[in-house]
């Protein structure tokens, strides 16, 4: 293991006091758990609080997106591993202005029988909490399915579009609605080229050749649909854009937002070769491209490799998206709409 | 009609978290076999807390009572386990909201909502080798005793979750780290089903 760490058992909560102290304007932490994070300053009455969490090991997400425009609060756990339901309480609490909490999360077993326990004991506490749990990637199960699919890079719409919603103080049935809908017209679908090591294993999660790639990795390097030689880009991107085209399915004249995510280990140059041939199959099938996301959203350590999140927008959707964001991780201007 | 009072409730927490620190060691070498082996920890944490939240609260009502004491249990357990049984306590304090004593249906009723709690928390039912293998039957045994005194209802009860739990080895786990084993978890003892006997046995403890 080649990392700059000092010990790996202190990975986590070294890594929260860089973020605190590098944007102390924008995060702090709550019910002293350096693990408890919210966004800093005063809240608004009537505003419903977005929180959200999981595992470490992602960033951006989760903690990423707390800030403007975005989210209010997120529980942090170990690496790849669920924070703890009284964490998600403590946030709750904290970012409750009234208007109740809405957690946005990824379908994962620990997440789920963690952050509903949660809100089971805000609900005793007097706070009102709705869930939304994301599931957008595709490889991870079948249609008809799509519950027991995971959540990865596609949750950075959800957030999105909640975040922009929120802030015109909107119901939380209203913000959940728009939530729901991101979520239900998002989908991902992701490639590996090597494996992550989580700090206190020490090793490799798994071994992957040198010359191969693993179609529809998990963002904790759980089993792909395919693994098989290393393609040229091209070839890669279109048996992915394939599967992920057919899953909505997404037709001629819709419009979409597309996000192409790194993993943590793969460069820039890379994702924008991913996006040129992914811009291409888009415009032959007469699908119109809103915005584009090239960068790193949701990363699995240094594991290389690479998702595409494809959001099909509506005239809300869209305007929501293009509303201004700021995070420690995430800036957005107000978009042309 | 007999009826639990207030510290009776307290004194079965009490047992519960003595019995939890005497089988620490037990369930803690039961759950290495194939799961982490931390719950004998996590049992003793949680019914510590549990017995402790509630030991001199003045609150009067039962229900609300068991609630405090499971919320405690999430707090300090966050384990599935903890959870798990902290969303039994929960669910099944709401069930006894704003009782003063509680009868044998009551019981009942509070023991139904303890299993449908863990049922639809960890996303279990009958038969997938869980702690429901031998909570459910002893649930449903209470429910099935009628009309008759606590004491004997609560034995039916535990006889009940103790064939649960034999019923259980032979079963293939379908939940948590043991699930990766799928076929060879059977023949074994599972960690959690043992809990739920546990819990029948303490609580019936108090009459011995």
């Amino acid at each position: 293991m080649k990392k700059f760490l000092n010990k790996p058992e202190r990975f986590v909560d070294e890594m929260i006091q860089g973020i605190v102290s590098a944007h102390p304007s924008q995060v702090t932490c709550v019910a002293e758990e350096l693990r408890c994070l919210v966004k800093a300053g005063p809240r608004r009455a009537g505003k419903v609080g977005l929180a959200t969490g999981g595992g470490s090991g992602h960033l951006p997400l989760f903690l990423g997106y707390v800030g403007q425009g975005m989210l209010d609060g997120c529980s942090v756990g170990g690496v790849f591993q669920s924070p703890s339901a009284e964490q998600m309480l403590n946030v709750t609490k904290a970012i409750d202005t009234g208007a109740g909490v809405l957690y946005i999360y990824g379908n994962y077993g620990g997440d789920i029988l963690n952050f509903e326990m949660a809100a089971e004991m805000a609900s005793m506490e007097g706070v009102t909490v709705d869930s939304l749990v994301a599931s957008d990637d595709v490889a991870s199960a079948p249609r008809g399915e799509e519950g027991k699919r995971r959540g990865v890079a596609g949750i950075f719409f959800v957030y999105k579009v909640a975040g922009a919603k929120a802030d015109e103080l909107a119901s939380l049935e209203d913000v959940k609605r728009v939530a729901a809908k991101a979520a239900a017209n998002v989908r991902t679908v992701g490639v590996a080229l090597t494996p992550c090591i989580v700090p206190e294993v020490g090793k490799p999660t798994f071994t992957i050749g040198e010359d191969e790639m693993e179609v529809g990795m998990g963002i904790h390097g759980e089993p792909g649909i395919r693994r098989g030689k290393l393609r040229p880009a091209d070839e890669v991107v279109d048996e992915m854009m394939g599967a992920l085209l057919e899953d909505l399915p997404f037709q001629e004249g819709d419009e979409v937002s597309v996000l192409i995510n790194g993993l943590g280990g793969t460069a820039r140059e890379e994702l924008y070769i991913v996006y040129r041939r992914a811009h291409l199959i888009l415009k032959e099938r007469g699908i119109t491209v809103y915005h584009v996301y090239v960068g790193e959203f949701a990363t699995s350590m240094e594991m290389a490799g690479f998702s595409v999140s494809v959001l099909r927008l509506d005239s809300e959707l869209k305007e929501l998206i293009a509303r201004p964001a700021s995070t420690p991780f995430f800036v957005q201007q107000q978009l042309l709409v | 009609m007999d009826t639990l009072r207030k510290d009776t409730v307290i004194t079965i927490m009490r047992a519960l978290s003595e019995l939890m620190q005497e089988n620490k060691q037990y369930l803690i070498e039961l759950d290495s076999v194939m799961g982490d082996g931390d719950l004998g920890l996590t049992m003793e944490r949680a019914f510590g807390a549990g017995y402790a939240e509630i030991a001199n609260d003045a609150d009067t009502d039962i229900g609300k009572l068991l609630m405090k004491a499971g919320l405690a249990m999430a707090r300090v357990a966050p384990s599935t386990m903890g959870t798990l049984v902290a969303t039994g306590f929960m669910r099944g304090g709401k069930a006894l909201a704003g009782k003063g004593e509680i009868s044998a249906a009551d019981l009942t009723a509070f023991f139904q909502a303890f299993v449908g709690g863990i049922m639809e928390r960890g996303k279990a039912k009958p038969g997938e080798k869980t702690i429901i293998d031998s909570m459910h039957p002893a649930a449903e045994a209470l429910a099935a005793a009628g009309d008759i005194d606590i004491r004997t209802a609560m034995e039916k009860a535990l006889e009940a979750a103790e064939v649960g739990l034999e019923a259980s080895k032979e079963m293939v786990a379908r939940h948590g780290r043991v699930a990766y084993y799928g076929e060879q978890s059977k023949g074994k003892q599972d960690p959690g089903a043992t809990v739920g006997v546990l819990i029948f046995r303490g609580f019936c403890s108090i009459w011995n």
